[in-house]
Formats: structure tokens, sequence, C-alpha cells
């Protein structure tokens, strides 16, 4: 299997997933790949493509909230940083994504 | 040499068909309105790709989901593991699962092999003589 094919076939099915979401990919290109190979490697291991910055659990059912595109499990965390937790999305808006950083949950929900 | 497989108005884009022609398989795919021909079998257990379903140029098979790029018939990814679920699986029947996870773990997923399509009107040819360069 060619890792550089299944990374555009990824992009290719996510974008579907994302656009309406109203996120795209961060136009940081050398970061897309290289989330994106992680991906890919993690596919392979498991069969199933998880986010490269998330823990996998024992829990099946917390490990389906972070298959990427994970966007809809983690909505208002991902709205209010503007992008995902691995900064693979970004808002549509965004044009500079290293001015946007990782904020924890708890400390959105504090306010 | 080609033999006629389908008429045009047979698949809508993003469609796919089952059809035989010149004694093979095929599994005919409109991709954006242009059609490309496969071997109707899945590189992984041969399960039906006319089953399965498309999106844009990626072939899903209906049975372990392994995914092929249908304008060259290479295999795109792995087999997607089954969804054990909540459900209570009594241990003789789980020791089979098993069973079928280690076979199912020897098994090497190929590539399909694509044909070359003509367009005659709106007649389908497919010519399943000449192999393309996957396989």
């Amino acid at each position: 299997m060619n890792p550089e094919s299944r990374k555009r076939a990824l992009r290719y099915l996510f974008q579907k997933v994302i656009d309406p979401l109203g996120y795209k990919f961060s136009p940081d290109e050398e970061l897309v790949d290289f989330l994106l190979e992680q991906e890919v490697k993690l596919e392979q291991k498991h069969g199933i493509t998880y986010c490269p910055c998330q823990g996998i659990t024992k829990k099946r059912e917390d490990n389906m909230k972070i298959v990427c595109p994970c966007i809809p499990f983690h909505r208002k965390h991902y709205d209010a940083m503007k992008r995902c937790w691995c900064g693979l999305y970004v808002h549509k808006d965004v044009t500079n994504p290293d001015e946007l950083r990782q904020i924890p949950f708890d400390e959105i929900k504090r306010g | 040499m080609f033999f006629e497989a389908a008429r045009l108005e047979e698949i809508v884009p993003g469609g796919l068909k089952a059809v035989e022609a010149g004694g093979k398989e095929i599994v005919l795919c409109n991709y954006e309105g242009k059609i490309f021909a496969l071997n109707r079998r899945c590189g992984h257990t041969n399960a039906p790709l006319d089953m399965g379903t498309l999106e844009g140029y990626i072939l899903t098979c209906p049975m372990h989901h392994v995914q092929f790029d249908i304008t060259t018939g290479e295999a795109l990814s792995v087999p997607v593991p089954r969804d054990p679920g909540n459900e209570v699986i009594p241990e003789r029947i789980l020791k089979h699962f098993q069973y079928i996870a280690m076979l199912m773990s020897h098994i090497r997923i190929c590539e399909i092999r694509s044909y070359p399509v003509k367009i005659d009107g709106d007649s389908i040819k497919v010519d399943v003589e000449e192999d393309s360069s996957c396989v």
C-alpha cells in the first residue's frame, strides 16, 4: 500500500466531511502532510484513522470520538480554539494557523 | 478486443454496475461522467464490489471496507476491524471470530485489475483482454 496514495485519499474523503462543518485543512502544508502520515500509520495498525494527537484507550466508545475528523464530537471545544486538537483542521476564516494554540477544554469551560 | 458492456444511461454519476464482458465479471463505475471498468471482485476477499459504495474516485468494498482507486485499481486501505459493539458474545462464538480474524490477518490485499473503456455513441465498451498497469 502506497502511503502517498492513502494520504491523498484521506484528504479527499475528509474534505467532504469538514467543509460543511465550517473547517478546512490547515494552510500549513508541512503539518498537514505530517499528521496525515501519522494517521496512515495508525490506520495500518488499527484499521481506523485515529487522531494522532490523542491517546487510544481500552474503551471503544471513547476511541470512536477520536476518529479523524473528530470535529463533531468536540465541536464546542474546537470552535473556541478555531482549530482541531492537532491543528490539522482550522476554521475557514483562519489564514495564520500559528496564531492559534491548544486550549484545554476545562479552561474554555471556565471562560 | 472491446466487448459491449452496458449503455451509458444505465449508470448515473457516482453509480456502479456489475456486468459480464468477454466472460469476465466487471464493475463499471461512473466518476463524474467518466466510466471506469474494474474486476468486479475485491482484491481482499473477493466480495462483489458493485455492492459497495463509490465516493468520488474511491470505491469501498461492502465486506471489510477496503478501498480502491478506480482510476488505477490500486488498493488504498486496510480492512476495517469488526465492530464488537456492546453485545456479550458467547465464548464458543468469540473463539470462532478470533479464528477467522487470525486467518484474515494472513490475507494480502491485491490491487484490482482495471480495463480500458471506450464510449461508442451511448454504448460502453470494455477491452477485457488487454491488461492495464495494475496487478
